[in-house]
């Protein structure tokens, strides 16, 4: 298990101590996969509460199904996933809603309620958890909208928006509550460079300043090793490598090497396992 | 072995999916109570599924009231019983014809509406965002739904049937000259309220609900794909319509 201990083997490294609590979250011994495709076997990580967790990995590694098993939206083959303290896969469904309603999730698309306008999205939760007066729903919903830069937007509705606003959006309707953990799943992707630091600086912002436990699925190598306090590197099903950003970058893991400087070439395949490609172009065809 | 294996098999997948389907019924039904305390998104979706709907059943029912009456004058002019026509066209509309034809006009355009707009939530993820902030879909998206195309069923029904006597009536009395006191007073011995009226109602209320169903069910379970969404969408038309002409065999064999 990469635990701090077992990490800080891993990277040869000490230099980070794994803070612990009520919102932690524990991957332990995992195995999961989609029929005979194996996404994880034995995957093993903790969660620190309290800091900003970057999930990195290639296309297809299964970050954002990590991010569906933390929240219980699927169940392990094998193994436990722990959120503070509780069997994710174990609780029943009210249980599960009470422990969702501590978490907030960024989809990677948004997932904006095309019925409802902006104003309605960011809302939406509030309605749906508490009594509150309309004018404070009101106030509540213009200080997030505030926060994303999208104040002015309120009245649109998600076909009308772009898909960098779409995201922003989603964003404030996920901490409008101010959850306690929260998850983010490729939240820079399709940002334009002044979103993308708006973002970033959101996410560090919500997280020092509220402590929220954040977890963010990436592939953006270089943004996510300024804002994270703890990186994962996972791909094969694993944990190729994990440790603070200082030491994900001096790592000498071919895997960390070959995905940190983006190269072609390395252990992490950019082909899909095929066969020769001259028999491809000059032998049968295939059917499609 | 293998041969009684694939005996059974298509059997038990049958069952399994019954009893999915008797799973979602009864999880509607028991969130009507929570949908009922919170009426607005009922009446919002009273009115979308009513409005969608009611153009189609009151055009439908008219053209329905004047092949009818036609037909019927033809055949009872034989006999020199035109005069029962107005009583014989109602007995058709309130039975049969009414609460048959809208609901699978019902299920044609706002069954469909309700699957394919259930399963383009699921292909873009909106209802597994509200599962992630511990919403219910289930109450917040299906009850209400559900409730909305039940109660709407018999309104539209009563829609179709009041355009269709309006159609036999233009025929009757406008185009082949009957006479309106007979024609009036023919439905209102002919048609009796409880037998006639009120099983027609309850007719219309069972189709609602396995309309409903059908589409609510095909559309939340539909793969999220957009070959998946049309196939969800085809799915509830076609078992809608096969359910609601099955159920009235059932329905009428015990009522009349």
């Amino acid at each position: 298990m990469t635990t701090p201990s077992s990490s800080r083997q891993l990277t040869g490294s000490a230099d980070f101590i794994l803070p612990s609590g009520r919102n932690t979250i524990r991957v332990q011994d995992v195995d999961f996969g989609y029929g005979s495709r194996v996404v994880f076997s034995g995957l093993d990580l903790t969660v620190p509460e309290g800091q900003i967790t970057a999930i990195l990995g290639p296309s297809g590694s299964g970050k954002s199904t990590l991010i569906e098993l933390m929240t219980g939206q699927k169940k392990a083959l094998r193994g436990q996933v722990e959120v503070g303290g509780e069997e994710v896969g174990a609780l029943s469904r009210q249980a599960l809603y009470r422990l969702r309603r501590r978490m907030g999730v960024l989809f990677q698309d948004g997932a904006l309620f095309t019925d409802l306008s902006v104003f309605e999205n960011v809302a939406f939760p509030v309605r749906e958890h508490t009594h509150l007066a309309e004018a404070l729903i009101h106030h509540l919903v213009f200080m997030k909208l505030e926060a994303v830069g999208l104040r002015g937007a309120h009245s649109l509705y998600p076909s009308e928006l772009s898909g960098g606003m779409a995201r922003r959006v989603a964003l404030a309707r996920s901490i409008v509550l101010d959850p306690l953990i929260m998850f983010y799943d490729e939240p820079l992707v399709g940002l334009d460079p002044i979103a993308m630091g708006m973002i970033l600086r959101l996410i560090v912002h919500l997280n020092r300043s509220l402590g929220i436990t954040s977890v963010i699925v990436s592939h953006d190598v270089t943004e996510m090793l300024e804002v994270a306090d703890w990186c994962y590197l996972i791909a094969e099903g694993r944990v190729q490598g994990a440790g603070s950003p200082a030491v994900i970058r001096e790592m000498e893991s071919p895997w960390v090497r070959q995905f940190v400087s983006g190269s072609a070439e390395g252990p992490v395949p950019f082909h899909y396992p095929s066969r020769e490609y001259t028999a491809d172009l000059f032998g049968k065809v295939r059917p499609a | 072995m293998r041969q009684l294996g694939s005996l059974v098999r298509p059997i038990l997948e049958f069952c399994a999916a019954l009893g999915r389907r008797l799973h979602f019924l009864v999880t509607s039904l028991t969130l009507i109570p929570s949908t009922l305390a919170r009426p607005r998104q009922f009446v919002e979706q009273l009115f979308y599924v009513g409005s969608v709907s009611v153009i189609l059943i009151a055009v439908g029912g008219l053209f329905v009231g004047l092949v009818l009456a036609l037909q019927f004058y033809t055949a009872l002019s034989r006999f020199g019983a035109t005069s029962s026509l107005g009583g014989l066209v109602a007995l058709a509309l309130l039975r049969e014809l009414g609460p048959v034809l809208t609901a699978l006009l019902f299920a044609g355009r706002a069954g469909t509406s309700l699957a394919s707009e259930l399963g383009l939530m699921r292909a873009t993820r909106q209802i597994d965002a509200m599962e992630v902030m511990a919403v219910d879909p289930m109450r917040r998206v299906v009850a209400p739904r559900f409730l909305a195309g039940i109660l709407a069923m018999p309104l539209l029904a009563a829609i179709f049937s009041a355009m269709g006597v309006l159609g036999s009536y233009l025929i009757g009395i406008k185009m082949m000259g009957l006479d309106p006191g007979v024609f009036w007073s023919s439905m209102r011995h002919e048609v009796r309220f409880h037998a006639d009226l009120v099983n027609g109602m309850v007719k219309s209320l069972i189709f609602g609900v396995a309309c409903s169903l059908i589409s609510l069910y095909e559309g939340f379970h539909a793969r999220p794909t957009a070959e998946g969404v049309g196939q969800a969408t085809t799915r509830s038309v076609v078992i809608s319509s096969m359910a609601i002409l099955a159920l009235d065999f059932l329905l009428t064999s015990f009522m009349y």
